[in-house]
C-alpha cells in the first residue's frame, strides 16, 4: 500500500461562483480540516491528479475544458462541485449549455448542493482522495463510501436534503411548478402518484417547500449530499401519494390530504368528515342535501 | 521586441474564468490587452423568458451568488413596480438587513483574495476568518451561505424575531472590532501597500467617461452610490440609514484605494443593519404570495456590492417574462481594466483584475 | 437635474417628432421615458447626455413579432436620474452612439450579439460573450436550433436515466 501525494486543480466551467467562492474557505479556513488529507493545490493542471470541476459547462468553456483534461496524466479523479456540474441544475436546456461535465470527463465523485457547504466540498474531496488511492493501488471503487468527516453538523435552519411527508401531499404539483431546476417530477401511475425528488438536480431553495399549501414537501438540515458517480441517478426521494376508491361510485380519486382538510376546516374535526368519496360525488351528496 | 503571454481561462488566481492574452516588453511591462469574455455566459435572458416568476425568483438569485440576494430583490422591485404594489415597510426593512449582510461578506471575500495573491498570508487569514462569523450567519438565520433566498415578489420569506435579532446583533459585536483592525492594518501593511500603492491607476477622468461605479468608482473619488443617488426601499423612506459615501471615498484610484473603499462599504453597511434591527417597523412581510403581474415594463436600480445593478422587465400579463434584462457593475467596470491594466507589470495583471472585484458570472450571464 | 431640463436641452435639436412619458418610480426617482421616431435623434440624445455629464448604463432590445421589428431602449444616467429612450427599427440597424458616449460600447455589442441588431459606426467588431459556436441574435429565436434538431431536452433524457433507476 503506497500512499499517494493527492494535487488539487480547480476548474470553473461557468459556476455562477458560489461553488468556487465556497472552494476558497474549504481549502484556506482550518476548520474545514482539508489541510488534515494532506492535499497539495498546484498551480499547473499538468502536475494535477485531484481534479474539482464546478458550473455546467458552457458551450465556450467545452473545448478549454478538452485540452485541459487532455494535460492531466493518468490516472487521476474528478470530483464534481455542485448541483450545476452533476446534471447542469438551473441552467440545464439553455442554448449556451453543453454539460453536465461527465459527457466530457469521467467523474468520481458527486457533490451536489447550490452552493455546498465548505464541510460538503471538504467531504467530496476527501472521497476524491480516497478513491484516488484505490484507483492507484489498482483496487476497485465499491459502491458507496461512508462519511469521513464524522464531526460536521449543520444549524436547524440549514436548507439541506428535501424531504417528502406522502400523507400530506395531495399531488397539487405546485411544488412542481415552482422549482427551478426540474428537480422534482410528479407522475401518475394506477394506484396514484409518484413524487420524485432528486437531489443531484435540486438547488436546495427551498422554493417548493416555501410553496406548498399544506406543508408535505420540507427541507431537512442534512447535507449528506456526497455521493460516487455511480450513485448518481439513484439518489432520489421517492413517495406514493396513494388515490382511493370512491365508496360511491367506485371512480378512482385524489384523496385531500391530512394537510389540505386541516387548512380547508380549521375550526370542524377533520376525522369526522367522509373522506371515502370522490369530489364528484361529494357535490351531488351535498347540491342534494341542500336542494332536494 | 515584445512577448506575448496568456493567461487563463483556468488559473488558480482566477476565481472564475476568463481568458487574457497580452504584450509584454523586456521589462515585463504590458504593452497591449485583449480580454476574452464568455465563459460563464448560461444564456440567462433567454432562460429567465421560458421560466415562471415563481422560478425566477431563484433563478436571477444564480446569475451570481456574491451578489444573490441583490438580484430576486431587483427583479421583485420591477414586478412590484409593474403590478402597482407598494410592499409593507417591515419587508423593506427585512430586505436592507438581507442586502447589507451580503454586501459585508462580499467585500470580505474580495479582500481576501486580494491578500491570497498579494501572499499577504496572515491578513489573507484573518480576513477569511472574519467573514467566516457573517457566514456562519447567513446559515443560521437564511439556512445557506451563499444563497439566501429571502425574496418574494411584494416582499421577504423570511422574518425576523427577537432571538434572530440578538444573533445578528451579537455577530456585528464580534465582527467590528476586527474589520477595524483589519482595516488599520490594510491601510499601514508595507508588503501589502508595496504591491498595491500606485499599481492599476484609474484615472478620475476615465473613470467618469467609462461610467464605474461601485467601491471601483469610489477608489477614483466618485459618489454615485444608487442608496444615495436615487434611494429605493428603506433607503428612501429612511434617509438617515443612507451610507455616508464619504467614508469610502478615495482620490488614488489604484488598487489599495479600492480595496479601502470596500473598508468603508462595509462598516457602513455594519452601521446600517445595526440601524434597521434595532427599529424595526411592525407589519406583514409581503402583500401576495403569488401576485397577478399584469403588463407592463419597468426599469428599476439598486446598489450591489460591486456598484449599481439595473434590470428591466417587460411583462404581458402571463406567467413569465417577455423579455428582462440586467446590467452589473462589472459590465461596465470591465472596460476600466483596459485602462488599469496597460503600462503596468504583467504580474500585477491578475491582482489588478481582482481590484475590480470581477463578476464575471454577472457579467457574461 | 430633472426630465423638464433635459428636454429643454433636446427639443430645438431633434430631426424628427418625438413623445415624452414622465414618470417617477414608487420610490419618488424620475424614471421618464423618450420616445424617438427618428434613428439619428440617439445621436443628439447621446451629446446631450454627455454634455450633463451623463452616461450610458445599459441598452435593451426586444423583438416585435406582429410587424417584425425590434424595439431598442437605451437607458442613460444623469447624477441619479434615469432617462429611457426608445427607438424601433424595421432593418435591424440602430447608429452606434459608441463614438460620442464610450460608455455605451458593450451595450451596442450586445445589441449586436443577442438580437443581430447592427449598431452602425461601432468601433469593434468582436463578439463580446457568445461563443462562435451558437449564431448571433439568439434572444430571437425560442429555441436554439441544435437543442430543437434533438428533439428531446436535456431534462428528459436525465429524467429518463432517473426513472429506470427508480423502477428497478
Amino acid at each position: 500500500m503506497s500512499e499517494v501525494i493527492p494535487k488539487l486543480f480547480r476548474i470553473n466551467t461557468g459556476s455562477c461562483n458560489g461553488c468556487d467562492v465556497e472552494f476558497m474557505p474549504t481549502v484556506l479556513v482550518e476548520k474545514f480540516g482539508v489541510s488534515t488529507l494532506g492535499v497539495e493545490m498546484v498551480e499547473d493542471i499538468k502536475d494535477a491528479n485531484l481534479i474539482a470541476i464546478t458550473g455546467p459547462l458552457t458551450a465556450r468553456s467545452e473545448s478549454f475544458l478538452k485540452s485541459a483534461v487532455s494535460k492531466i496524466r493518468h490516472p487521476y479523479v474528478v470530483v464534481g462541485v455542485g448541483t450545476c456540474a452533476i446534471t447542469c441544475g438551473i441552467f440545464r436546456d439553455s442554448y449556451a449549455i453543453n454539460g453536465p461535465t461527465d459527457k466530457i470527463v469521467d467523474v468520481n465523485v458527486n457533490v451536489a448542493g447550490c452552493p455546498p457547504r465548505p464541510q460538503s466540498i471538504a467531504e467530496g474531496i476527501a472521497k476524491g482522495v480516497k478513491v484516488l488511492n484505490q484507483v492507484m493501488n489498482g483496487e476497485a471503487t465499491p459502491k458507496t463510501i461512508d462519511a469521513i468527516f464524522k464531526d460536521f453538523s449543520a444549524p436547524e435552519s440549514f436548507r439541506g436534503r428535501m424531504d417528502l411527508n406522502p400523507d400530506m401531499c395531495t399531488a397539487c404539483r405546485t411544488c412542481e411548478t415552482v422549482c427551478p431546476s426540474t428537480a422534482i417530477k410528479i407522475t401518475e401511475i394506477a394506484a396514484g402518484h409518484v413524487h420524485n425528488i432528486w437531489h443531484n438536480s435540486c438547488c436546495y431553495c427551498g422554493n417548493c417547500a416555501y410553496f406548498c399549501p399544506t406543508g408535505a414537501i420540507f427541507s431537512t438540515n442534512s447535507f449528506d449530499t456526497v455521493k460516487l458517480q455511480s450513485e448518481k441517478y439513484e439518489d432520489v426521494n421517492s413517495e406514493i401519494i396513494k388515490s382511493s376508491t370512491c365508496s360511491s361510485c367506485g371512480d378512482t380519486y385524489m384523496p385531500p390530504s391530512r394537510g389540505l382538510l386541516g387548512k380547508g376546516y380549521v375550526h370542524d374535526d377533520v376525522k369526522k368528515l367522509d373522506t371515502k368519496i370522490c369530489s364528484k360525488c361529494r357535490k351531488e351528496a351535498n347540491f342534494k342535501r341542500m336542494y332536494a | 521586441m515584445s512577448e506575448k503571454v496568456e493567461i487563463g481561462p483556468f488559473h488558480t488566481e482566477l476565481e472564475e474564468s476568463v481568458y487574457f492574452k497580452l504584450e509584454v516588453d523586456k521589462n515585463r511591462i504590458v504593452e497591449n490587452v485583449e480580454i476574452i469574455n464568455g465563459f460563464i455566459h448560461r444564456g440567462m435572458e433567454s432562460l429567465v423568458t421560458k421560466k415562471n416568476f415563481m422560478q425566477n425568483l431563484i433563478l436571477t438569485e444564480r446569475v451570481c451568488s456574491l451578489c444573490s440576494n441583490n438580484h430576486p430583490m431587483t427583479y421583485a422591485m420591477a414586478v412590484e413596480q409593474i403590478a402597482g404594489i407598494k410592499i409593507p415597510l417591515r419587508a423593506e426593512a427585512l430586505r436592507v438587513i438581507a442586502d447589507e449582510v451580503k454586501r459585508i461578506a462580499s467585500d470580505m471575500f474580495n479582500l481576501s483574495m486580494l491578500t491570497h495573491i498579494a501572499h499577504t498570508h496572515q491578513l489573507m487569514k484573518d480576513t477569511m476568518n472574519t467573514r467566516e462569523h457573517m457566514q456562519d450567519l447567513k446559515e443560521v438565520i437564511w439556512g445557506n451561505r451563499m444563497d439566501m433566498s429571502s425574496n418574494l415578489l411584494t416582499g421577504t420569506k423570511y422574518d425576523l424575531d427577537e432571538r434572530k435579532i440578538k444573533i445578528i446583533l451579537d455577530t456585528l459585536d464580534v465582527v467590528e472590532p476586527k474589520i477595524r483592525d483589519l482595516q488599520e492594518r490594510y491601510e499601514n501593511d508595507e508588503q501589502l501597500k508595496s504591491k498595491t500603492v500606485g499599481v492599476g491607476v484609474l484615472p478620475l477622468k476615465d473613470a467618469l467617461e467609462i461610467g464605474v461605479t461601485g467601491p471601483v468608482a469610489r477608489g477614483s473619488g466618485i459618489n454615485n452610490d444608487v442608496r444615495v443617488k436615487a434611494p429605493y426601499g428603506l433607503y428612501a423612506y429612511r434617509p438617515e440609514i443612507q451610507p455616508n459615501v464619504s467614508l469610502s471615498l478615495r482620490e488614488e484610484g489604484d488598487v489599495h484605494a479600492r480595496a479601502m473603499a470596500r473598508f468603508g462599504d462595509i462598516l457602513e453597511a455594519v452601521r446600517i443593519i445595526r440601524d434597521v434591527v434595532t427599529d424595526m417597523p411592525e407589519g406583514d412581510t409581503y402583500v401576495d404570495k403569488r401576485p397577478h403581474i399584469p403588463a407592463g415594463e419597468a426599469v428599476v436600480r439598486t446598489e450591489a456590492p460591486r456598484g449599481e445593478l439595473i434590470y428591466y422587465l417587460k411583462t404581458d400579463g402571463s406567467q413569465k417574462p417577455v423579455r428582462m434584462r440586467w446590467k452589473v457593475p462589472t459590465f461596465t467596470n470591465w472596460e476600466a481594466l483596459k485602462v488599469m491594466i496597460l503600462g503596468d507589470k504583467v504580474d500585477n495583471v491578475t491582482m489588478i483584475l481582482n481590484s475590480i472585484d470581477p463578476c464575471i458570472s454577472c457579467t457574461d450571464r | 437635474m430633472n426630465i423638464e431640463e433635459f428636454n429643454n436641452a433636446i427639443k430645438s435639436k431633434l430631426y424628427g417628432a418625438y413623445e415624452i412619458k414622465e414618470d417617477v418610480d414608487h420610490y419618488g426617482n424620475d424614471n421618464s421615458w423618450i420616445i424617438l421616431h427618428e434613428k439619428k435623434d440617439m445621436e443628439v440624445i447621446a451629446k446631450a447626455v454627455k454634455a450633463f455629464k451623463g452616461r450610458c448604463v445599459v441598452a435593451t432590445g426586444y423583438f416585435n413579432e406582429a410587424d417584425n421589428t425590434h424595439t431598442v431602449i437605451y437607458h442613460f444616467d444623469i447624477d441619479g436620474m434615469i432617462i429611457n429612450v426608445q427607438i424601433d427599427t424595421d432593418d435591424k440597424t440602430v447608429i452606434s452612439i459608441t463614438p460620442i458616449l464610450r460608455s455605451a460600447d458593450w451595450a451596442e455589442r450586445e445589441l449586436r450579439e443577442m438580437y443581430d441588431v447592427e449598431p452602425i459606426g461601432h468601433p469593434t467588431k468582436d463578439r463580446l460573450f457568445l461563443d462562435y459556436s451558437i449564431a448571433k441574435g439568439v434572444l430571437n429565436e425560442y429555441i436554439s436550433l441544435s437543442k430543437m434538431q434533438m428533439g428531446v431536452s436535456d431534462t428528459d433524457v436525465l429524467w429518463n436515466q432517473v426513472n429506470k433507476g427508480v423502477k428497478a
